[in-house]
């Protein structure tokens, strides 16, 4: 997958050299970040055999309550204004209810047996229905002075005003350390693998299920908080549609860097490939161009349709897992095989033992 | 230690009810130090409930258990590995994603930290490594266990169940997977386990086994406990009639009756089942029951899955009847009226969920109607004519197939197929897992098949079963065909000779 990326990027930068350009990169890694933090808590919970499909819903809900409490009061029409509270409340607040959505929604998933589709799904509409009652229909601004805005603006290495390193990119940096830790070098993140591959031998090893899969869910939900708050510092005007079908882009993240929906497969390294992918393939719909010279001998610039960017990511998506599924078959097809020989090797080196305990034969 | 109780483990009074079934009453087991216990029983009669109960699965619903003389409270898998505890399930428990050092470990990982305690990966496997040679499994601890043979994963439940240091181990058919030779092994690791003074139960339909390894045998029946048989006093016929409650004959093999051989029916000639090194050849003929001997990975599954269709043969031929047969797919395979009861009944033989009724009909169903719609009288009348025919024990023809017992459950797969007039029928391990009274039900039911002309392809692992159903028996190895015994022929050492190997020398002896 990571091969993919580079040629990817390879090849949008031989079609058009601006997709390597200052802005671009700064803009597109921006983007890769902020889809990354919350496609690893993503991760965390497809390892385990889950899905949560109310991310996005979370995320426009953390930036709408961040505008709520924190943006300016609007003295002619209150209830399309915020509170005014310092932005340390706005946060904390959003943060707040991201974390305990994603435990109402794993306690109800792990305590009540429900099926994590079906739960989430709930969430999802029940949490975009809370934002739209929050924003009235209309739209809730964070402030035009608002601190928040140099968390999207600003960065280290500043550069002709533009951020060599955005803040997004380091929260995302200290995501995936903690991240990883957690995944590759604790005995929870052995449990999140374990339950994915057999959740029915971590069950009778005592690993205790019902607590990690609740975590993971928590995390998720924690993450995608954190992700709603740098994208309400990008969108700052929320309304209710923010993050609409996001989770689905994390799940195509998720899955292009190696997770399987199956579960107990997938790397926290993967996740940020997988996020990349998806977000190089978005800008370079846009960057991408061929030129080219039409019948008056006039040169142009072929360019793609902005409205192929659907087309072109399900179809991305399709091809990864067929090729996931086909390298998947070819493998158990040797697997069957190699069991095959051994089978037959080792019956050859076997002592004379018949099933009945008998001694062996006399020669 | 508590001197009123000298034993190792008393589990007393021990009560468990499921909705709808009372699977243990008052049930009474124990268990001494450096001892074997073999738990017996027809399936249902609860010795898994009370394995899982010991294990911390389930919680009693009423009844003590004491632990080298003191009361303990089993609420959870924790607690009884705490206690020292170690259940090995039948069902395979390990997780193939992760690496064999992982799956040893498994639930018994350093949590100083909590969740949070970072792997101490080094440690592990080197303490995999050494419980590994331990049970002689000549691999890496970090080998992923999705690539390990069932024989080769249930020797990690056995290193598993080691790492716990365990005083109590219980084996749950620890053998159903193993090759001779990996049996072997496992019986001199209980063995040297029994000598430590770690007290095993073992639960197993193999009477070799439990004859060979069992100190002492405790039987259930119906969920409650029957009696204890000392080492002197075991017996076949003792362990029978108690599991069973009525004395059996000795020879539950049905008469065979001498009958001159049909014409043939099945006709393979130099067929190349995918995997095999070598073309196979024989002949199946009318109304015979042509039993399948050799040793685990001989190759008898896979060439049974080949003229079922289900891995179409890489060259040579077979004739059915006279006519060219060459299935592509099962359906092939079915049209001509090949049908294959599979080793893995529940998996692959039935739809656990859905009804006798259902699972009966199941091939056919789309024929009973026309116009694609469901028939649900005929459904009815097939169902209810292979119940009874097969006397499934059953208060209703709609029950679940999921709560039926092993053997009733292989009753209804055979069911299946006879409503839909076999020519050959292929029975990969008719009874495996199922008791002895369902067993003799069904060989007497395998011999009225064979008498009206059904061919009948059994491949069986147990000797005594082989010996006494077949007509003639091929005898495989290493995924070719050593032998054909005629019945007149059949004794252990000539099977278990072909079977690892060694062709027959002369025609006779």
């Amino acid at each position: 997958m990571f091969v993919a990326l580079v040629l990817m990027c390879l090849g949008l930068w031989f079609s058009n050299p601006d997709f390597l350009g200052q802005s671009n990169v700064i803009n597109t890694t921006r983007q890769i970040s902020m889809l990354g933090i919350f496609a690893i808590g993503m991760g965390f919970v497809i390892i385990t055999g889950g899905i949560d499909l109310s991310v996005g819903s979370l995320i426009g809900l953390t930036g709408v309550l961040i505008a709520k409490m924190s943006g300016p009061v609007n003295t002619s029409d209150p209830q399309f204004g915020g509170y005014g509270y310092s932005l340390w409340v706005g946060v904390t607040v959003a943060m707040g209810v991201a974390i305990l959505i994603g435990l109402v929604q794993g306690l109800l998933i792990t305590r009540l047996d429900l099926q994590p589709f079906i739960v989430t799904l709930g969430g999802m509409l029940l949490i975009r229905g809370i934002s739209q009652t929050i924003v009235h229909g209309g739209t809730l601004s964070i402030g035009n002075d608002s601190p928040l805005l140099s968390l999207s603006n600003g960065g280290l290495f500043m550069v002709h005003g533009d951020p060599l390193v955005p803040y997004s990119v380091i929260i995302l940096l200290l995501v995936v350390i903690v991240a990883s830790y957690v995944l590759h070098f604790t005995v929870f993140g052995r449990y999140v693998y374990a339950i994915g591959g057999n959740r029915d031998a971590s069950e009778y090893s005592g690993i205790p299920v019902k607590r990690v899969e609740t975590l993971t869910y928590v995390i998720s939900a924690g993450l995608g908080g954190v992700a709603g708050v740098c994208y309400a510092a990008y969108i700052r005007q929320m309304s209710q549609q923010v993050g609409i079908a996001y989770e689905l882009y994390a799940i195509a993240a998720a899955v292009l860097g190696g997770c399987s929906l199956r579960g107990g497969e997938g790397t926290v390294l993967g996740m940020i490939i997988g996020s990349a992918i998806m977000r190089v393939i978005d800008n370079g719909i846009n960057m991408f161009q061929v030129p080219y010279t039409d019948r008056d001998g006039i040169r142009k610039l072929w360019r793609l349709d902005s409205n192929w960017t659907f087309i072109i990511i399900g179809t991305v998506i399709l091809v990864a897992v067929v090729l996931d599924q086909v390298v998947h078959i070819v493998q158990a097809a040797r697997r069957t095989r190699r069991a095959g020989a051994m089978a037959a090797a080792a019956s050859a080196a076997q002592p004379v033992a018949p099933v009945a305990g008998q001694p062996p034969p006399a020669a | 230690m508590d001197l009123q109780d000298p034993n190792l483990l008393t589990m007393r009074g021990i009560t468990k009810r499921f909705p709808g079934v009372v699977a243990l009453q008052d049930v009474t087991l124990t268990l001494n130090r450096g001892e074997v216990l073999a738990l017996m029983g027809e399936n249902g009669a609860g010795k898994s409930t009370l394995m899982k109960i010991l294990g911390g699965a389930y919680e009693p619903d009423a009844g003590e258990i004491l632990v080298e003389g003191r009361p303990v409270a089993l609420q959870s898998v924790r607690e009884a590995k705490r206690l020292g505890i170690a259940l090995i399930h039948q069902e395979l428990m390990l997780a193939p994603n992760l690496d064999i050092a992982a799956n040893i470990f498994l639930g018994n990982e350093r949590r100083e930290l909590g969740l949070m305690t970072p792997l101490s990966r080094r440690s592990m496997n080197e303490t995999a490594a050494a419980l590994l040679r331990r049970v002689g499994l000549k691999l890496p601890p970090t080998t992923p266990v999705s690539t390990l043979t069932a024989g080769q994963m249930q020797m990690v439940e056995i290193a598993k169940a080691l790492a716990l240091d365990a005083r109590i181990i219980i084996m749950d058919e620890p053998t159903s997977s193993l090759t001779a030779g990996e049996s072997e092994q496992l019986f001199s690791i209980i063995r040297q386990l029994r000598s430590e003074g770690i007290g095993i139960v073992y639960i197993s339909h193999r009477m070799e086994e439990v004859m060979m390894l069992a100190d002492r045998v405790t039987v259930l029946r119906d969920g409650r406990y029957v009696g204890d048989l000392a080492r002197g006093q075991i017996t076949q016929d003792k362990v029978v009639a108690m599991m069973v409650g009525r004395e059996l004959s000795h020879h539950y093999f049905p008469e065979k009756k001498p009958r001159p051989p049909g014409e043939p029916m099945l006709d393979v000639r130099d067929l190349l089942v995918p995997g095999s090194p070598a073309p196979v050849s024989f002949t199946a003929r009318r109304g015979e029951v042509l039993g399948f001997a050799g040793l685990v990975g001989a190759g008898r599954t896979e060439l049974m899955q080949t003229i079922f269709g289900v891995t179409p043969a890489l060259g040579g031929g077979m004739t059915l009847e006279g006519q060219p047969y060459w299935p592509r797919n099962t359906r092939d395979a079915i049209r001509r009226g090949v049908y294959l009861a599979p080793e893995d009944r529940k998996r692959h033989g039935l739809v656990l969920p859905m009804t006798i009724a259902q699972n009966v009909s199941l091939p056919a169903v789309g024929s009973y109607n026309p116009y694609g719609l469901l028939d649900r009288r005929t459904e009815r009348r097939v169902a209810e004519e292979e119940v009874s025919r097969f006397a499934v024990k059953t208060p209703t023809i709609y029950r679940k197939v999921v709560n039926l017992s092993g053997g009733n459950q292989q009753k209804v797969v055979l069911g299946k197929w006879l409503a839909m007039r076999p020519r050959v029928l292929i029975l990969d391990e008719p009874t495996r897992g199922i008791d002895v009274g369902a067993k003799a039900e069904i060989y007497r039911h395998m011999a009225a098949l064979a008498e009206k002309g059904i061919t009948i392809l059994m491949v069986s692992s147990e000797m005594e079963e082989v010996i006494g159903m077949s007509d003639r028996v091929v005898v495989m190895h290493e995924r070719r065909i050593k032998g054909v015994l005629p019945r007149e022929s059949l004794t252990q050492e000539r099977i278990a000779r072909l079977m690892t190997g060694r062709s027959e020398a002369t025609a006779a002896a």
